[in-house]
């Protein structure tokens, strides 16, 4: 268990608590915010709750974040803010999605980066992927996706 | 008894051709995650405009059923609902899913979707005029008495700590406000130009439940200690079906409950399976067992999905009034192709409507036999690497989030919704009492705010909201629901 | 000539700097956004006008309808206004008066100036309307309803600063009496329901909504909110003809616009196809058979009838 994870944490969603009862009770006109008022003012009630067991220690379940995991997630999770927030709209979805496909199935599969059967492993299970979703989305459901400077 | 005279137009080549391919394409896209069924059907309308009236709405018949049982299967195999009606299904699906079940609660959720839904559309055949009444009987208070009931269930989905699970619905019910307030127009918590729109339903159910799946298996790390492969069992279909007759009890409240909730317009499928996940937690000499893999979890839950389908249709119908979003979807389909829906439908349009309703019924039973055969793939779900596997349910998110209103701004919300449900779920909240709360608090919402004007023209909210034979059966519910989990909070001495 | 012609479009456009060449637009489906749910009035009458645009006498393309409801349109226009694409390829429902009468309330970051309109497919009285157990038989029984319990009668409409909402207004103000006007979240459908169901005593409605349920029996027409009786209604009379000084303010147009900023080119070739389009006897024949009014105008007569909207609601609003 680790506490001081759990009184960050709590402690973040009683500031965003506190945030959303200031921006319910102030903003114009009252009635549109009657009932984001109730909510916030439980949403509060709660959080003060969680955050003070959490600084007493008495928080009892959610093992918080581990060194190790934390190290393993970080470059899987910036190649998806990449991916989504940047590459997607810019290089348009489908080459973004080779892309991220292809270094987030090279950085997290077990298998030896020396082989180049492995890389070519890789390279065709990306192109399957990109194949079926080209189907999938452009083909049958015609959905038209951002194509940016690519496709 | 009219209805069976219509079958032989169901049995024709082309139908049968429309149904099957309906079915299994529903299946697919039910169950690959991202796309709703209502994103089915939506996206199913401009083919119909090359069939016939009766063709057409045998293909979105049969889409609409097989989609709302294949959200099922990425729901148990990767706890990632293919739409809301699935949520329940994560809970205990999934878990039997990595005790190596994952086959035997396919078959279950199958064969349960079978039974719901050939009891939904029965009801459909038979009761349609007296459950049109039901239907109008619910006005504002109370669906807003229904909303309360439905937060309430939250105290039994999160079974480790009810204040983190409260605090998650009320987390889900103020994300629910962001954006234009849907009554009087003015933004509310608009503080980026991507929450212009709100936080729709579906990319935010994507984002919470892909996109923590998706993060796990990074933070697991290339050289995965944890290599223990979940070993698949197999699991005999007979077995399956007596399991699921076994379990009378939570098959029961499945249907029944699923069937009364699909009716009542406005609130949709969305919860007919946590209400009934929760009913037939409460009702069960073996509670404890429930959200660890046990078989009545997954049972009831998707009983319910799917006997809400035809239940759903008869607001539909006969008032032209959609139950839920898939069958405002429908309720298009149908206008495109001149069919009027309104009291006399069934004399107007005996030859388009009844073989619609039996392309229904025939399409539980193909779903049910095509389902089957998809559970013995289950096998080979699991035994896909880690690697592949989180890159493609990535590229999925980023696709279906988009293409249910083609808006980046969707997208964005999906993934930082699911960034935070991620670290919300290392310190004991999580996405399902979250989902409700952003699913419930709308309809909430909306209900009372027009209930307390119609109230404030007649005589108050308390006479509006408090009386009325409807009105404290649904209060009475409420209580004792509350009452039943403070309870047996109280003597099972849970952390509270 | 063709040929000629092309490479005359291909050079302008390079000289114009705009990078769209219109001799090949579309290359690919159109979008259209409907700021309303699926199975609504304005949905239902946008996938009709749209479903030949696939022939090669009108785009060559189809178009493909997207949804974007929420708050009686303003999320769908807000995001048109703002974030579409000014390319030719994103298009958009307006509904007349709603958006300007929102515009003008404030609190959107859209107004007439954002949007260029292409052309005009339909007009859709507002109606009101009762259940059908309902004792009012016509407008007098309501307003004298009216008199007697001020504020105490309910009636449903789409939203606020609607078409229905803005009917409602000129009915209260003709009627001189107060009235209670609900606003249903979800559109007509949701009002619908609340007038069959005995939510509410009445209702304000899109004429092609209430048109299919009068047929259905389920609900009664009381007056038409238009200076004429409507084809499809024959027997029903005007909010005029009953003395209620309501003009054709609250008329839902509708039809297609890009965002302003869409090249000029890509804006006149639409605005020929468009009506043409609308024109077609296919379309024509399925807005008939929904009880679906149709009204085509080009663009020039849509540019004008924003302007004389703009002024009405502007003089209508001023006192809220």
């Amino acid at each position: 268990m680790n506490y001081l994870q759990h009184r960050i944490s709590s402690g973040i969603i009683c500031a965003v608590a506190i945030w959303v009862c200031w921006i319910s009770f102030t903003q114009k006109p009252a009635e549109a915010f009657l009932f984001p008022r109730i909510i916030a003012v439980f949403f509060l009630l709660l959080a003060l709750w969680t955050f003070a067991k959490a600084m007493l220690g008495r928080s009892k379940v959610g093992n918080g974040l581990s060194m190790a995991a934390a190290k393993n997630l970080a470059p899987g999770v910036a190649i998806t803010g990449i991916y989504i927030f940047w590459a997607a709209k810019t290089l348009g979805f489908y080459t973004a999605s080779i892309f991220a496909f292809f270094i987030l199935l090279s950085l997290y599969d077990p298998s030896p980066n020396t082989e180049f059967r492995i890389w070519m492993k890789r390279g065709l299970i990306t192109a399957a992927f990109i194949a079926i979703m080209y189907a999938l989305f452009a083909v049958v459901l015609k959905v038209y996706t951002p194509r940016g400077m690519f496709i | 008894m009219e209805f069976i005279y219509y079958f032989g137009e169901v049995f024709t080549p082309i139908s049968m051709l429309l149904l099957i391919g309906g079915t299994i394409g529903g299946l697919i896209l039910g169950a690959t995650p991202g796309l709703s069924p209502t994103m089915a059907v939506a996206l199913l309308i401009p083919f119909t405009f090359q069939l016939t009236p009766v063709h057409g709405l045998i293909l979105l018949g049969a889409a609409y059923t097989s989609t709302v049982a294949g959200g099922a299967v990425s729901a148990i195999l990767l706890k990632i609902p293919g739409a809301p009606a699935n949520i329940a299904t994560t809970l205990d699906g999934h878990a039997m899913a990595l005790k190596g079940e994952g086959a035997k609660a396919l078959q279950l959720s199958f064969i349960s979707s079978l039974f719901g839904g050939i009891f939904g559309v029965l009801l459909l055949i038979f009761l349609t005029p007296v459950l049109a009444e039901w239907a109008l009987a619910f006005g504002p208070p109370h669906l807003f008495w229904l909303a309360i009931l439905g937060v309430t269930v939250i105290g039994s989905l999160e079974s480790n700590s009810v204040v983190k699970g409260l605090l998650s619905g009320c987390i889900g019910m103020w994300l629910a406000t962001i954006g234009f307030d849907d009554m009087l127009g003015v933004k509310r918590f608009v503080f980026h130009s991507s929450l212009g729109g709100g936080v729709n339903i579906i990319p935010a159910l994507i984002g919470l439940f892909a996109i923590p799946q998706v993060i796990t298996m990074f933070a697991k790390g290339r050289f995965d200690q944890d290599t223990s492969r979940i070993e698949v069992k197999k699991h005999p279909v007979g077995a399956a079906f007596k399991e699921v007759f076994k379990r009378k009890r939570a098959l029961g409240i499945g249907t029944i409950i699923g069937s009364i909730i699909g009716l009542i317009p406005g609130v949709g499928g969305q919860i007919a399976g946590l209400v009934a996940y929760d009913q037939a937690k409460k009702f069960s000499p073996e509670k404890a067992k429930f959200g660890t893999g046990h078989s009545e979890g997954v049972i009831a839950a998707e009983a319910a999905n799917n006997a809400m389908v035809g239940p759903s249709l008869v607001p539909l119908l006969t008032l032209s009034i959609p139950g839920s979003p898939t069958a405002a979807v429908l309720l298009g389909g149908l206008l495109i192709h001149g069919i009027f829906p309104g009291v006399d439908l069934f004399q107007n349009y005996p030859e388009v409507v009844w073989p619609f309703i039996n392309s229904m019924l025939i399409g539980q039973v193909l779903m049910c036999i095509f389902g089957i055969y998809i559970a013995s793939f289950a096998a080979r779900v699991a035994q896909v690497p880690k690697s592949v596997m989180a890159a493609t349910v990535l590229g999925l998110a980023l696709f279906g989030s988009y293409a249910v209103q083609q808006s980046m701004g969707d997208v964005y919300v999906m993934a930082v919704l699911g960034g935070m449900m991620y670290f919300l779920e290392r310190f004991g909240f999580s996405a399902a009492p979250l989902v409700l709360g952003l699913i419930l608090g709308p309809i909430a919402e909306s209900n009372f705010v027009q209930g307390s004007m119609i109230a404030n023209a007649q005589d108050g909210p308390m006479i509006y909201f408090f009386s009325g034979t409807l009105n404290i059966a649904l209060i009475a519910v409420v209580v004792l629901s509350v009452g039943y989990s403070a309870w047996s909070e109280i003597t099972s001495r849970k952390v509270v | 000539m063709k040929k000629l012609f092309t490479a005359l479009a291909v050079s302008l456009a390079g000289f114009t700097g705009t990078a769209t060449i219109a001799g090949s637009y579309p290359d690919r489906p159109v979008m259209m956004m409907v700021s309303y749910g699926a199975g609504g009035a304005t949905d239902f009458q946008a996938r009709i006008v749209t479903m030949t645009a696939g022939n090669d006498d009108a785009l060559g393309m189809p178009i493909a309808i997207i949804n974007k409801p929420g708050a009686g349109g303003r999320v769908g226009w807000n995001w048109f206004a703002t974030e579409a694409d000014k390319d030719g390829y994103t298009l958009a429902a307006y509904n007349i008066p709603h958006f300007i009468a929102q515009s003008i309330k404030g609190g959107v970051d859209f107004s007439t100036d954002s949007f260029e309109p292409i052309a005009n497919w339909g007009a859709d009285p507002a109606v009101f309307i009762v259940g059908k157990d309902s004792a009012f038989n016509s407008m007098a029984d309501v307003v004298a309803f009216a008199k007697e319990n001020p504020g105490k009668l309910t009636f449903s409409g789409a939203g606020l600063f609607v078409g229905h909402h803005i009917a409602a207004l000129q009915i209260e103000k003709a009627a001189g009496v107060k009235m209670a006007y609900i606003p249903t979240k979800g559109g007509g459908s949701a009002a619908m329901k609340s007038v069959i169901a005995g939510d509410v005593l009445g209702g304000v409605n899109n004429l092609s909504d209430a048109y299919r349920a009068a047929q259905a029996g389920s609900i009664k027409i009381l007056g038409v909110a238009d200076l004429e009786r409507n084809v499809f209604l024959p027997d029903v009379p005007t909010m005029m003809e009953q003395g209620l000084d309501v003009d054709n303010a609250s008329v839902n147009f509708r039809g297609v616009m890009v965002p302003k900023g869409t090249p000029q080119n890509i804006i006149d070739k639409l605005a020929i196809i468009m009506p043409e389009m609308f024109k077609h006897k296919k379309v024509a024949g399925k807005m008939k058979q929904g009880g679906s009014p149709m009204y085509i105008m080009t663009r020039d007569e849509v540019i004008a009838m924003w302007a004389a909207r703009q002024a009405t609601l502007e003089e209508l609003l001023k006192g809220l």
